[in-house]
């Protein structure tokens, strides 16, 4: 009795896709319900196509025919047989990712046995469903990816689904761009800030000067400068589209409901390079599942969405009116937009733009301990009649040395009670321990983890995932710490300081449990993506670790996780930034069998 | 929390005692006073249960009921017994949907403050009056509305209720998250 109305939504769901004219939108067995191993194998062929984006042409690689490729429609427990046939002139592969898969068919050239699938080959992957959720799949081969390779998986639990929903839609986001993968990364390695447009200037530097101070703007520069990186880089390449199932904010993907259903959206980022704010102003979402793993429903406004990850949300709109689902990369260099509509057709308003944030110190993780030399006797006088007069109740207590004495005419009577609505724009970067509060959101945002929440809305934090099953902890015995690095001047990123294959790989014996450390050294927050096995998160749980294969790592920050290595093998451990991989940031995660000897 | 609290101390304001949280418990509280909106007639009464009371047995899971759905007669007193065979904690709420969005903001509350976990009922808090508390003027969070059964893993427990006339009923678990990931069905009261 709670199949058949699932059966039956999924096909309704189908039949508007084909109404709206959804080509990404397939489902590989509709409507069946039991599965074996002896059904057809799904083919899916790897061929250079056309993508035409709100009204733009470009080149794409497809697989499956579409971008987004088809979406898988599986069901726990089903052994899938599918044949992947290279159309390309060049290797390629596909990855199942978030998959629980025998290494071989995990589709990572040169790990585990597993080989690119050359040119006019056909691969046939043969595995069994062990787990339920949403994931999704890409190509692991060169920059493939960033070409349309990508699509979702919707695996059905064995068991009853904890969710009821009227119905489910996959919103898989993506950015793309119209240039050819090699030559962005070429353009990287070349200039570090190519595509980074809000670079700071010379002018933006007496700009600072002017408004925070000639010492505080130095100090901010020379910072920078050391670690040669610029303070807008938030992401590093820019020019991109953002698709909503392979569809630009102007094709406007909708999803239809009837005012008082259920709508579950499987929200998927397979974006190359992009970390999204993502929201849907009028309805909260209540995310129930993380990474394809169930959660402890918990309701939020918006949520930050690193590249790779997933999150299962349910949106319950009341009333017959558009909404629009709204998703701004967080360099704030355009958005991606979809409508929750009755009809096709419908057009939600576009919210009001969030700002940009620009980091600071903070987010280096160096405020404190940082080596200011040059700072030494510098002459504050030009700080004279500055105008103070909207820092009340900063903490100055992070500028030691700083003579204050030189400052004539500064009226330190007028900080009391001041206004601070006016201090948009002021780059609060060396100065910890103020209360940003709400001024920082209203019209710039300060730091990575601002995303300008206003103050009644509620954000998803990673404390806020609780596993839906609680698990016996098991205590690690052992911690890994991986450094991200990377020097950004000549787009080389690393783990542990070492490129890919330059580095030792880390090993681990079957069945141990560990602590892996991600230390960030780097200014970027780091998508860090483990194949084969789920990482536990450790955000404050003990029995409700959340599962994830996606662990988003801040600016200057310091995240851990656990794990049990039961899936022996040989597996990518990488940055889940096309580019940041690709440059080096990878290693081998070894779960090696125990020996007799041991 | 920030937005309801108001609605909240009205609603304490509204009522004499302080045991019952919010505007649908009030309905059952005070039938007939002057100056609530809600219609007691609506949704029914508890009633006791007699030899003759029909019985409707509903499991819980994580997070459903089985089943779904229940018919009843317009004038019909049934009993409901309900047994949580889920790992978390679950409600047995009969009211209208409109009800049920007023309740999970009290029942989101509770959670905040810690009164009520996801698997069980904070003994030591749930009975307190913490109508003085900082934010929480006015607000006991005593969870005993008669259409109402908190039920924790585990446990049973049963619920009787007097249907008056037809009209669109739902019963709903209002933890947290739980009525948007279906833990919700529909009573139909007919004629």
């Amino acid at each position: 009795m709670h199949t058949a109305p699932r059966g039956l939504s999924r096909r309704n769901a189908l039949k508007l896709a084909g109404a709206a004219g959804l080509a990404g939108i397939v489902t590989a067995y509709p409507g069946r319900r039991t599965f074996a191993a002896s059904g057809p194998p799904l083919e899916l062929p790897v061929e250079r196509t056309r993508i035409t984006i709100d009204g733009e042409t470009s080149n794409a690689i497809a697989i499956g025919g579409s971008i987004p490729a088809p979406t898988l429609r599986w069901r726990e427990g089903e052994e899938v047989i599918v044949h992947v046939t290279n159309r390309l002139d060049e290797p390629t592969s596909i990855h199942w990712h978030g998959l629980l898969i025998q290494g071989v068919m995990d589709g990572a050239p040169g790990f585990n046995g597993y080989q690119p699938i050359m040119p006019g080959q056909t691969y046939t992957y043969c595995f069994k469903l062990r787990q339920a959720g949403t994931y999704w799949y890409h190509s692991h081969s060169a920059s493939q990816e960033q070409e349309g390779m990508y699509g979702a998986i919707v695996i059905e639990p064995a068991d009853r689904d904890p969710v009821r929903a009227d119905r489910d839609y996959v919103v898989l986001l993506s950015d793309h761009t119209p240039e050819a993968p090699e030559a962005v990364l070429r353009k990287l390695k070349v200039s570090e800030g190519y595509y980074n447009n809000g670079k700071r200037t010379l002018v933006d530097f007496f700009r600072d000067a002017g408004r925070d101070g000639l010492g505080s703007a130095m100090r901010d520069r020379l910072d920078w400068g050391k670690m040669r990186m610029d303070a807008t880089d938030l992401a590093d390449v820019t020019g991109y589209r953002f698709l909503v199932n392979g569809k630009g904010s102007r094709d406007n993907w909708t999803a239809l409901y009837k005012p008082g259903e259920r709508i579950r959206l499987r929200i998927i980022n397979g974006s190359a390079m992009t970390i999204f704010d993502v929201r849907i102003p009028g309805l909260s979402m209540t995310v129930v599942a993380a990474d394809g793993q169930n959660v402890v429903p918990v309701k939020v406004d918006e949520f930050r969405f690193g590249v790779g990850e997933t999150y299962d949300v349910i949106v319950m709109p009341t009333e017959d009116k558009p909404f629009t689902f709204f998703a701004e990369p967080i360099d704030r260099t355009g958005f991606a937009r979809a409508t929750i509509a009755t009809r096709q057709g419908m057009e939600g308003e576009i919210p009001e733009r969030r700002p940009r944030a620009v980091l600071t110190m903070a987010d280096m993780g160096m405020t404190h301990g940082m080596d200011h030399d040059p700072m030494a006797g510098m002459d504050h006088d030009p700080m004279a009649g500055m105008d103070h007069g909207s820092m009340q109740g900063m903490d100055h207590s992070s500028m030691p040395g700083m003579n204050h004495g030189s400052m004539p005419g500064m009226n330190q009577n007028s900080m009391q009670g001041m206004d601070h609505s006016s201090m948009a724009g002021m780059d609060h970067g060396n100065m910890p321990g103020m209360e940003h509060g709400s001024t920082a959101s209203q019209n710039q945002a300060v730091g990575w983890a601002d995303a300008g929440t206003p103050p009644d809305a509620k954000a998803l934090s990673y404390a806020d995932l609780k596993s839906f099953r609680a698990r016996e902890p098991r205590a690690p015995t052992h911690e890994i710490e991986i450094q991200l690095t990377g020097m950004m001047s000549r787009y080389i990123w690393t783990l542990n300081g070492e490129k890919f294959d330059e580095g030792a790989p880390i090993r681990v014996a079957y069945g141990d449990r560990i602590r892996i450390k991600f230390v960030n050294t780097t200014m970027m927050a780091h998508p860090m993506h483990l194949h084969g096995m789920f990482v536990e998160l450790e955000n404050g749980q003990t029995d409700r670790m959340p599962k994830k294969h996606v662990v988003l790592v801040p600016p200057g920050q310091v995240t851990s996780v656990q794990l049990t290595a039961d899936e022996p093998g040989e597996w990518p451990f990488h940055c889940h930034l096309l580019y940041h991989m690709a440059s080096g940031m990878m290693t081998r995660f070894i779960v090696e069998p125990r020996t007799a000897s041991l | 929390m920030r937005l309801y609290n108001r609605t909240l101390s009205t609603v304490a304001a509204l009522m004499t005692g302080t045991t019952l949280i919010a505007a649908p418990a009030a309905a059952f509280a005070a039938p007939g006073e002057a100056g609530h909106k809600h219609d007691t007639a609506a949704i029914g009464e508890p009633a006791k249960a007699t030899a003759k009371t029909r019985t409707i047995q509903i499991t819980m899971g994580d997070n459903y009921y089985e089943p779904n759905a229940v018919q009843v007669k317009a004038g019909e007193t049934v009993r409901f017994l309900i047994t949580n065979k889920g790992e978390f904690l679950h409600e047995f709420n009969i009211g209208t949907a409109a009800m049920h969005a007023a309740h999970q903001k009290e029942m989101a509350t509770m959670m905040e403050h810690g009164m009520l976990t996801p698997t069980g009922i904070n003994k030591g808090m749930a009975g307190m009056d913490h109508s003085r508390m900082p934010g929480m003027e006015g607000v006991s969070m005593k969870h005993d509305d008669p259409n109402s059964a908190l039920i924790e893993p585990g446990k049973i427990k049963d619920l009787t209720w007097k249907f008056t006339k037809n009209t669109t009923l739902e019963f709903a678990c209002n933890i947290p998250g739980h009525y948007e990931s279906g833990m919700v069905g529909k009573v139909d009261v007919q004629r």
